[in-house]
Formats: structure tokens, sequence, C-alpha cells
């Protein structure tokens, strides 16, 4: 299992948790927003069946980290490695690795003039070319699995913000990914729902599927997570085992930002 | 809820009740009163406007009322119904047509039971419109005889001002087989009556009506002049103008008396138009009836004389002998003649009635037999509704009872399986297929195959009326829509060369008056595709224009639904593997195009409209066949009764259009917009 890193404040060091070879890799990595230098010298790797929860104050690159993993956002400096492919500019890696990994947004994003049977279908119809009849009958194991079945054909202005993320989680592990990102999937909800989409992110770790979290979620990221990130000014500040990391964080900064939100 | 009873459960902390009764909401309706005090005279300032509101209405109301019951001549429209409907489109494409107008009421009703409900309620009131339609004009014709027309007869001129009608001894009419007509020789008490001779009339005795009204007219003038003089509010100058007006003002004596209106018998003789044979010879004396029932349908000639002698001029009201109207046109290379009576459109073809020299005989055409003076309201219910129903009822008939058909059936069908994970989803399916079906066949029978004789080909330069406006807008629209879709696209790639193209294109055709489109389509189409050159093919020319200049329009609208949708969309596509052109084919373009239906609706209502330019470049569309009818000898300059016509159409399809827009925002996945 996972351990703690000796020197939190170390950069530039590939920080591998366990023996096996790690399924994302960044090194070096830059990214600028114009003249704004959001993400720097950024080193992480994970390895599969990893659960990483990145958390940090807003504005600090959390987002920009995991959306450049799957080349929603393109980073201008270093390397990033997914599942040993290289995320450069040749279109078919893109498309090889965005086949890898399903995202979860704040917002849901659920297409809003399909099902949610269609959104799920979706994908798998039309990128992996399955038959539909078994990507139904998959899609509708996958909506018990996350705990709405009875939902499958309504449309998401039908669903609440907890079933539309339940079912944006659906629609991601439809395309069977090997990594899942989720980017504060419980931001936008109401406080009854973070629950039940948490409890479907909780079973998904259990089950051994390779997590990058952002979250607020402090009770999860200590329960679930293997690793916690802590980025601050688009740099990683200090990362730990959850145990280590909440309770004898070491660097200045970290034990500002728990001790506001703790 | 009633009949369910929960555990009733007390413990320390938390107390679990039955559910408290469910209320229902107070009611806040009022009564009319209340209502009408509330909506129409709350505050002075609105019952001002309400009743200026009110005045306006009834103002306009009564007076459009009054000049079509009164006034108006329909004829223009129940005449040339084929005309507004198809324009003068080949005998064989009727059936055609017909079949096409049945397979859009299937449709209709199809795409009703797909998406949204017709209650029986409506059925109902639907049905019983129809009933009525068949009803009123059968009410009508038992009800209301048709009105008198009246023929003059003598030796002598009539002169009004400067006409002077020549009688005419001998006309010639249309009868169906079995019709009786009613002669009666009128003697008028005075000239009151005759100037109150308000129906069909010949030359003649609408000159004596005329005669009789302008020396009433007169009359009554010096009557007030002499009035006045008696009084005491006239200047010295009024008064001599007055005094002189008397003076030089003669009032001719009364004219029924100094013609001898129905003084002395007429001798009335009935030959049939086709043998010359005499069916009918006898004479009618002053206020005396003859009653002739006539043997078969076709032409027949009345001869009424008055000895050479006789100075009276004889006065015949006649009912059962109407005016008609006549065409000719080229049926299979030969030219025909048809004869329409206008009160009931009994139709006669051949030729007319010759006299001896071989020259026709006058006929009881419309032109010379035309409705005088002020029509009362039960003529206008017998010459002008109830034979306007008459033309309308069995088609709306069909297409009401077609698209109920479908329509139920198809509810039928949808129900026998309701099994069905999603309602409707196969019957909105088939109903999308049904549509992607009706486009081409449309085309098909509009413009047939081959010479052959399936589906003939048909000219395209006989295309009129509303099928021409509804061709060219359906073409326009069908074509352009892609068109546009694709320069929206085009103007947000990221290509530099295709989003230039694209913005030059929109710009350029959005900067151009359709009329300059039309009249360049006109010159220069035939020079990118010759094969489309010839004033046959000028139909196809202005298709080509106002594809171009819709699409550049479409593809603005489209382009701001693309761009009203959140990015997140496109995140969570790419997210998901789909490669860009499913993204756009999956997502962005349904989001968007569902977004601006109203834009784009709009769109092709103004479209609609538009194409009535095509009259400028000389097609003879909905607006060109109202112009036409204004140039036909019968309704010369009768532009009123055309142009409120086709504002009619153009509203009921406008309306119906923007309707389905509104159905389709507010159907189906209507979630999509929450």
């Amino acid at each position: 299992m996972a351990s703690a890193d000796s020197n939190p404040m170390s950069q530039g060091t590939t920080i591998s948790q366990t023996d096996e070879e790690p399924i994302i890799i960044c090194r070096d990595m830059n990214k600028w927003f114009g003249e704004f230098h959001v993400l720097r010298d950024i080193n992480v790797s994970v390895a599969p069946q990893e659960v990483v929860v990145i958390i940090g104050p807003s504005g600090s690159g959390k987002s920009t980290l995991i959306r450049c993993i799957n080349r929603l956002e393109e980073h201008q400096e270093g390397q990033i490695l997914v599942d040993g492919m290289e995320l450069g500019h040749d279109v078919r890696n893109i498309a090889a690795i965005r086949r890898e990994i399903g995202m979860v947004f704040q917002q849901f994003n659920l297409f809003p003039h399909l099902t949610a049977m269609q959104n799920i279908t979706l994908a798998p119809i039309r990128v992996r070319h399955r038959p539909r009849a078994e990507v139904e009958d998959d899609a509708m194991q996958l909506l018990e699995r996350v705990g709405i079945p009875e939902q499958a054909h309504k449309y998401p202005g039908q669903l609440s913000g907890g079933q539309q993320q339940r079912v944006a989680i659906a629609r991601a592990l439809a395309m069977e990914p090997k990594i899942m990102l989720f980017d504060e999937p419980t931001s936008a909800l109401d406080p009854e729902m973070i629950k039940e989409v948490l409890d479907v992110m909780k079973e998904l770790a259990l089950s051994g599927m390779t997590m990058l979290v952002v979250t607020h979620e402090m009770g999860f990221a200590r329960e679930v997570a293997d690793r916690v990130l802590f980025m601050d000014e688009g740099r990683i500040v200090e990362q730990g085992e959850p145990e280590h990391f909440f309770e004898r964080a070491q660097h200045p900064r970290t034990k500002l930002f728990l001790s506001q939100i703790l | 809820m009633a009949g369910r009873q929960r555990p009733r459960r007390l413990d320390r902390n938390i107390a679990y009740f039955d559910e408290p009764p469910e209320r229902r909401p107070p009611i806040t309706e009022v009564g009319p009163v209340a209502w009408v005090r509330a909506n129409l005279f709350g505050s002075a300032l609105d019952t001002a406007l309400t009743l200026l509101g009110a005045l306006f209405l009834i103002g306009i109301i009564s007076l459009l009322l009054t000049w079509s019951i009164g006034t108006a001549n329909w004829y223009s429209i129940t005449f040339n119904l084929r005309l507004f409907l198809v324009g003068r489109v080949e005998a064989f494409m009727d059936p055609r047509i017909s079949i096409l107008f049945l397979f859009i009421a299937v449709l209709a009703g199809v795409n009703f039971a797909a998406w949204s409900r017709i209650h029986l309620r409506l059925w109902a009131i639907l049905a019983a419109v129809l009933l009525a339609l068949f009803i009123i004009p059968w009410l009508i014709a038992g009800a209301i005889p048709p009105p008198l027309t009246w023929l003059a007869a003598g030796q002598r001129e009539v002169t009004s001002g400067s006409i002077t009608a020549r009688p005419v001894e001998r006309v010639a009419f249309i009868a169906g087989a079995d019709e009786e007509i009613v002669f009666r020789l009128v003697t008028p008490a005075d000239d009151a009556q005759l100037a109150r001779l308000n129906s069909f009339s010949d030359g003649m005795a609408n000159t004596l009506r005329n005669a009789a009204a302008n020396r009433l007219a007169s009359e009554q003038r010096l009557e007030t002049v002499r009035q006045e003089l008696a009084g005491d509010r006239l200047t010295e100058r009024q008064r001599a103008a007055r005094e002189a007006e008397l003076e030089n003002t003669a009032v001719p004596p009364p004219v029924h008396t100094s013609y001898e209106v129905g003084a002395h018998p007429l001798s009335l003789t009935l030959r049939s138009g086709d043998t010359d044979a005499e069916i009918v010879n006898g004479t009618i004396a002053p206020g005396e009836e003859l009653r002739l029932t006539l043997p078969q349908e076709g032409w027949y000639v009345l001869e009424k004389r008055v000895p050479d002698n006789d100075d009276s001029i004889a006065l015949l009201s006649a009912s059962g002998l109407y005016p008609v109207f006549d065409r000719s046109f080229i049926r299979e290379g030969e030219r025909v003649f048809q004869y329409m009576r206008a009160t009931d459109r009994l139709l006669v073809e051949g030729g007319r009635p010759r006299d001896a020299g071989g020259a026709d005989l006058p006929m009881l055409g419309i032109i010379d037999h035309q409705y005088r003076g002020e029509r009362p309201l039960a003529d206008f219910l017998s010459l002008m509704l109830g034979p306007f129903l008459d033309q309308l009822n069995l088609g709306l008939a069909l297409f009401t009872a077609v698209m109920a058909a479908a329509y139920f059936a198809s509810r039928w069908l949808e129900r026998r399986d309701s099994d069905q994970e999603v309602p409707l989803r196969r019957l909105r399916r088939s109903a999308v297929w049904l549509w992607l079906v009706t486009i081409p066949l449309a085309f098909l029978l509009i413009i047939g195959v081959s010479s052959g004789p399936f589906l003939t080909l048909s000219d395209p330069q006989l295309w009129g009326g509303l099928l021409l406006t509804l061709v060219l807008t359906v073409v326009a629209l069908v074509v352009a829509f892609p068109i546009g879709i694709l320069l929206a696209l085009g103007r947000r790639s990221t290509l530099p060369v295709v989003s230039a193209a694209s913005t030059l294109y929109i710009e350029v055709f959005r900067g151009v008056p359709l009329i300059t489109l039309l009249f360049m389509s006109m010159l220069l189409v035939q020079f990118v595709l010759p094969s489309l050159s010839g004033p046959d093919n000028a139909p196809y020319r202005v298709m080509v224009a106002l594809i171009l200049f819709s699409a550049a329009y479409l593809a603005e609208d489209v382009r701001g639904g693309l761009q009203s949708l959140p990015t997140g969309q496109v995140e969570a596509a790419r997210a998901l593997g789909l490669p860009g052109w499913r993204i756009t084919l999956h997502i962005t373009l349904p989001q968007a195009l569902r977004a601006v239906i109203p834009a784009l609706v709009g769109q092709f209502i103004s479209l609609f409209k538009d194409t009535s330019l095509v009259t400028i470049v000389g097609l003879i569309d909905l607006t060109g066949v109202a112009n036409l009818i204004a140039s036909q000898t019968e309704f010369q300059g009768l532009r009123r009764e055309t142009y409120i016509f086709i504002a009619i159409i153009y509203f009921i399809f406008s309306s119906v259009m923007s309707n389905v827009s509104r159905r389709i925002e507010a159907s189906g996945s209507g979630a999509a917009r929450a």
C-alpha cells in the first residue's frame, strides 16, 4: 500500500506508490492560461487501482490538472503518460487515452436532449460500436449499480441533482474506463444528495477503480483515499496517506488550509 | 390519503402523525361581472382604453362585414378557386394532387398521434364544423331562393344619363334538366320600385333602374333646395345659386310611365339551343306568370318580342335563369369551351347557340348581367356563402376523415403493444419516417417522372397559386436547411478558409435584398446551370435564389443556437471519446436546433411569405393569381376581394406553422429546456 513520502516538499521526483507500473505519469508538467501560470512543475504518478484525492483552495489548479489528463486542457510543457501512451498532439493517441478515462463533472453535463439510458449508451454504441441491445443491458446494470434503474427513461431535467450525477457516473463507466476522473462531483449538490453520490464513488473505489478525485469532501478523502494531494498556486504542496495528511500535515500552507476547513 | 392508515407510534422524541388531510386550494375564481370589472373597467384609464379598443374593433368589423355582404364580388374567388389552389396545372394533375392532399392528411394524423393528443371534444367540434359546412349550403339552398334576374324587352332604346341601352331580342342561357323557370311580367307602381331592382339584370333593365334612381335623386335634391329657400339660413349668393338651380333643373317625367314599363303583353318563345326547336311559345300579360319546365340540361334561347308598333318596355323577372361564366382552355390539344352558371356552378361544355348567320347569339354572361345594387344578406348567403362552402366542404371533410383515421389507427397500433419501455417511441420514429417519405413523394407527384402515361411530367410553367407557393417554400426549406447548418458549422470552424468562406457567403446573401436576388437568379443561374435556362424552368431558377437566400439566414439562426450551448456539453462528449463530427451530430446540433426553434420557425414563416415576391419575376404564385384575376374580364379591377382571400390563406398557413412550433417546443423531451 501507499507510503507517505518522507519529504513532502520534494518536487521533481516521481512518486510511485506501489511496485506496479503507474497508470498515469505526469512529468514536469507546466501549463499557462495566457500569462497566468496555472500548473507548475507537476510530477504525479498514479498506480492502478489507487484512489487519489486532490484538495486545495479554489484557483489552485486542481481541476486543470485532471482536465489535462484527458486533454480537455492542453499542457504546454512536460509529459503526460496514460497507460503507457503519451498525450501529445497525436489525435489517435488522444482518442485512445480518452477511451481509457471516464470523467465526472461538477455540473454533471448530462445531455439534456437524451434520456438517462441514451446518455449512457451513446458512447458505447457510437465509439465502441457495440450492439445496442447488449449496451442497453449493460447500461441497465450500471443504473442498478448507481441505484436508479427506475429512472432509465427519464430526461435529465426530470431527475434530481444527485440522480443526475449518478447517471453521469454510470455514463462514464459505460465506456469501461481504467481510470475515473471526478471534478468536484458533489459541489453542485444539496447536502441530502451528496451522500448518495459519495456512496456510489465509495463502492467504485472498493471495486478497484483507479480514481482521481477533486473534492472538498474531507470525510470522503479520509475514508476512501489512498493518497491525498494538496495543491496551491499550481503546485503540489504536500501529499500523503490520509491519516498522515490530516493529522500531521507538515507544510504551513497545508496546515492553514486544513485548519480553515476542518 | 383516505384508506391508508399509518401506524401511530409515539416515543419520547418523535411523534409520527397521520398524514394531514389534503386540502384543495381555496376557490379564487370570480363571477363574470367581477371579472369584467377587474379586467375591463379597473380604472378610468382602463375604461377609456377598453371603450376605445372596442369601438375600433366594432368599427373595423362592421365596415368589413357591410362591404363583404353588400358590395364585394366574391365570385372572383369562387369562380377561380382552382386557380388559387393549383394555378393552371394540367387536368391530369388533379388526381395526383388529391392523392398528395390525402397523404398530407395521413401525415398530419400520425404526427398528431405521435406528438400531441387531440381530445375527443376537439374531434367533436371538428365534426360539427364539417357537418355545418354541408348543412349550411343545403339550408341556404332550401330556405333562400336565388335572386331574380331582370330582363327587359321592347323596340325602343332606354337612356339614363349618357348611357343608352338597346333591347336584346334573343338571349342564350344554360339550365339543367327538369328545372323550372318562372317568368313574370312586372308593372312597377312607381319609380321607387324600379330603382330597387337589386339583382342580376341585363343592360336595359339596369338602365331603367338607373334612370329611375337618378330621377328620384334629382327630385329629392329639388325638394331640399326648396326647403332651403323657404328657410332663412342662406346668404344672398347661396340663395341666388339655389334659385338658378331650381330654374335650370328639369326633372324628367316618371320613368315607369314615360317608357310605359309593363303596360302591354309580351310574346315569349323558348327554343332549345342545340336543335333550335321551339319548346314554348306564348304571350304573357302584365302581372301574369309563365312557368316552364325544361326537358334537359344544356343551352336554351329565350326570344322576347314586343310587337313592332308597340312603344312600351316590358320588364321580366325571371327565376331559374342566371348568368354564366365562360372560359376556354386547351385540353388534349383541343380548345374546350366551358360555361358555368354563377349561382350553382352548373357546368355545360360545348359550343354556344348561333344565329342563322353563324354568329354567336348574345349570352346571359356574367359580364353583361352583373349583380347590380346593394346586396341583401339573403342574396349574399345564397349567392356567395352557400356556393363557397359547397366547394370547400368535401375536400375538408375528406382531409379530416383521413386525418382522423390515421390518428386513431396509429394510436390503436401504439396501444396494442403498450409494454414498450418508452411510450410513443416507435410511433414517433414512424412519424419522422413518414415525413422523410412525404417530401420526395410530393415532388414525385408534382413533377412526374417521364412523358409516358404513368406520372406524366407536368409543366413547371403551369404551376401556380398555393401549389407553387408551397412548392417554393418547401424546396427552399428542405434544401436550405442543411446548407444553413453547414454554413453555421463552417462559420464556427477553426479552419480559417472554411470559416472565412462561410462568413463571406452569409454576409453577402444577407446584405442583398431578395428581390435583387430573384432578378439576378432569373438571369444568372443559367450560366452556372445551363439546364435551368428557358421560361419553362423559371420556378427552378427562383428556387435557387430562395435557397441561397434562406440558407444564409438559417445559418445565422443555427449559429445562435450553437453559441448558446454551455461548453460543458462538448467537454462531456469529448471526455467520452466521441469524435468531433459525432459530437456535432449527436450533442450540439440537436440541442442547438431545439434552442432556436422559434427563430427557425420565424424564418420559415417569413420565407413562406417572401415567396410572394416571385410574382415580380413573372411567376403566378398565390399573389400572382390575385393579380391575374384582377385582369380577367369578369372581375376587372377586383383586387380587394382577391387580396383579402390570399391574406387569409397566408395567415392560416403561418399560424399553423407557429402553432406547430409552439407544440414542438413544449412537447417530448421538453425537459431539455429545464
